[in-house]
């Protein structure tokens, strides 16, 4: 997306402070937008709110109520999130003031999604190595997680300078690691 | 039979190792416990991780009790199950109700370290699948031996819920078994003394002795709460069995070196991340502690000094006599110690090792360090996770080489951390 597309269709929504498009199914961030004052880090930030849509998707479909017009609304204390599937490929998260009125939140949402499906690529990104999806999401949701590649050479008995290029792990390999991966975080399987 | 007390019962070796009852103990936090514990279940898988860490709790504490109990007088079954259920309060470790005979029965455990303390440090983040209280069902399975004058392992052990896998309370299954384990070399006083070389004076002694000193005072008079736990410097303390540590790292070294040797030296990096756990969180917390603050005074950003500080509070913690020989700020620290818990241990059970194997002591060294010279002490940071995954990930400036080593014939073992 050009640099200026995204901040043209939401840099005049009211209490708007960020958007994060979040590119499925990798969970990296795709493009974003902050407020000047926020010091939010959009990296870090997109690939949990990916995760945080798939596992929504997973548990909805599970109670066969989801449908592709999903939305996810939080409501914490300091902020007013608001996470919409646009497609299979991405996921876009507005980040608004606490204090901003839901219907008017909804609203401004509806016409920048629009916006939005029309600028964003309708080209499925290319999906990337399992094995390195499996590495990140360890990376991201391991307890230490600078030691959670050699707890996982340890569980799977695959050399960690192998795990170290997940790309080149052979499928029996992908196979041990992701069952590593799951031991660790205490998982049955793993959403990616 | 008298009131059950851990003071009498604590002896340090001029050389600062320190016992129980003449049992090699030492003084960990949950931090250190959670990571070894978990590190050997990554090894060897939580089956058999778990068993092997339930009769090395099994072997120590039984030899434990039977001192304990004979020193406290305690001689029918009531009096020395009353005996093993405070004491294993008393050092921290939660309650445990005992409902056995010599034919098994069960024990519930309210507030066990393990489990407990897993629950507190990564509830929120990831789902324990498998019990987390080896150390507690290994003991309950030794308090029923020696109160009914069992032989070691003739009580087995399996913990079947725990508060880590969210149950209400630790339930615990004791069985008898007509298998018992082969006999193993006992480790007390005398086998510390004949693998422990001569003690040194190094560098800071005039501070490091008095530090040590008084903080063997108050650890003197720590002791579980009505939960059974000791919360102190930010950190859930134990007083803990050395030979439980050791049995449980050299045992899964051997099982991994005979079915995956390549895994061994992922193995062994992770029994010296256990030493940085260990300094960030325990030395950390207590350095950051008011109770320091009012022995000691407070907290300069003095890279020599604050290793000195390590050295007394790894003196008191029955480390050992660790002493600084040699210190240039930026450069070079040097660790040296004439005893460790894991060379006696392996000297008495293994005999010479072909190179070093004190891979805690390794890792200690490095993370001192790491902390003397990169954490702004006046500046009181919180020791949280993120800053441990910011001062240790991707590596540190540093490396250790243990240079001389007990276990390989030296009479002292050497830690040399050198900027890289």
């Amino acid at each position: 997306m050009s640099d200026r597309n995204l901040e043209r269709v939401v840099e005049e929504i009211p209490s708007l402070r960020a958007v994060f498009i979040t590119a499925m199914p990798d969970c990296l961030l795709y493009d974003s937008w902050l407020k000047a004052d926020e010091t939010w880090t959009s990296e870090e930030v997109a690939s949990y709110f990916g995760d945080l849509i798939r596992a929504n998707r997973e548990g909805l479909k599970a109670l066969r109520a989801w449908s592709s017009e999903m939305q996810v609304t939080i409501e914490s204390t300091d902020v007013l999130l608001v996470l919409r599937e646009v497609s299979a490929d991405f996921v876009v998260s507005f980040a608004f003031a606490r204090n901003a009125p839901l219907g008017m939140v909804r609203l401004h949402v509806k016409r920048a999604l629009a916006l939005l499906d029309e600028l964003l690529p309708k080209i499925r990104p290319e999906e990337r190595p399992r094995a390195l999806r499996i590495s990140e999401f360890l990376t991201r949701y391991a307890p230490d997680a600078h030691t959670a590649l050699k707890r996982a050479a340890l569980r799977s008995g695959v050399p960690v300078e192998l795990l170290e290029r997940p790309e080149h792990l052979s499928v029996q390999q992908v196979e041990q690691f992701e069952r590593s991966v799951c031991a660790i975080l205490g998982l049955d399987t793993l959403s990616l | 039979m008298s009131e059950l007390n851990l003071s009498p019962l604590r002896r340090y070796l001029p050389e600062d190792l320190m016992f129980l009852a003449g049992q090699p103990a030492v003084y960990h936090c949950h931090h250190f416990n959670l990571f070894l514990d978990q590190t050997i279940d990554d090894a060897l898988g939580p089956e058999l991780g778990g068993r092997l860490r339930t009769r090395a709790a099994r072997e120590f504490s039984h030899h434990l009790l039977q001192a304990v109990c004979a020193k406290q007088g305690a001689e029918l079954p009531p009096e020395r199950l009353q005996v093993a259920l405070e004491l294993f309060r008393l050092m921290g470790h939660g309650r445990l109700h005992l409902d056995a005979s010599p034919s098994g029965g069960a024990a519930r455990g309210t507030h066990l370290h393990y489990g407990f303390a897993w629950h507190e440090k990564y509830g929120q983040k990831v789902r324990r699948l498998d019990p987390a209280d080896a150390f507690g069902s290994g003991y309950a399975a030794a308090a029923i031996e020696v109160a009914f004058g069992l032989r070691l392992g003739a009580m087995n052990a399996h913990e079947q819920s725990c508060v880590a896998m969210r149950a209400p309370a630790c339930d615990i299954t004791l069985d008898a078994t007509q298998t018992l384990e082969e006999p193993r070399p006992f480790i007390g006083e005398a086998e510390a003394e004949a693998a422990t070389g001569p003690a040194e004076n190094g560098l800071f002694e005039d501070i490091i002795g008095p530090i040590s000193n008084g903080l063997k005072e108050f650890t003197a008079g720590v002791a579980g709460d009505e939960r059974g736990l000791v919360q102190a410097f930010g950190v859930f303390v134990t007083m803990h069995l050395a030979g439980y540590y050791n049995r449980i790292s050299f045992d899964a070294l051997e099982a991994v070196r005979a079915q995956s040797p390549h895994s061994e030296g992922v193995l062994a990096d992770l029994l010296r991340e256990s030493g940085h756990v260990c300094v960030f969180n325990t030395f950390g917390g207590i350095l950051l502690s008011p109770e320091w603050e009012g022995l000691v005074g407070p907290l300069v950003d003095d890279p020599g000094q604050i290793l000195a500080f390590c050295m007394a509070m790894g003196r008191a913690l029955g480390f050992g006599r660790w002493i600084v020989a040699d210190f240039q700020p930026e450069r070079r620290f040097v660790l040296r110690t004439p005893c460790s818990y894991e060379s006696t241990y392996y000297r008495t059970r293994f005999g010479i090792a072909e190179r070093p194997v004190e891979y805690f002591l390794q890792g200690a060294a490095l993370a001192m360090a790491q902390l003397a010279h990169r954490v702004h002490w006046t500046a009181r940071p919180q020791l949280t996770p993120e800053y441990y995954q910011q001062l240790f990930k991707g590596g540190v400036p540093w490396r250790a080489e243990q240079t001389r080593a007990i276990v390989c014939g030296a009479p002292v073992s050497e830690i040399v951390v050198t900027r890289v």
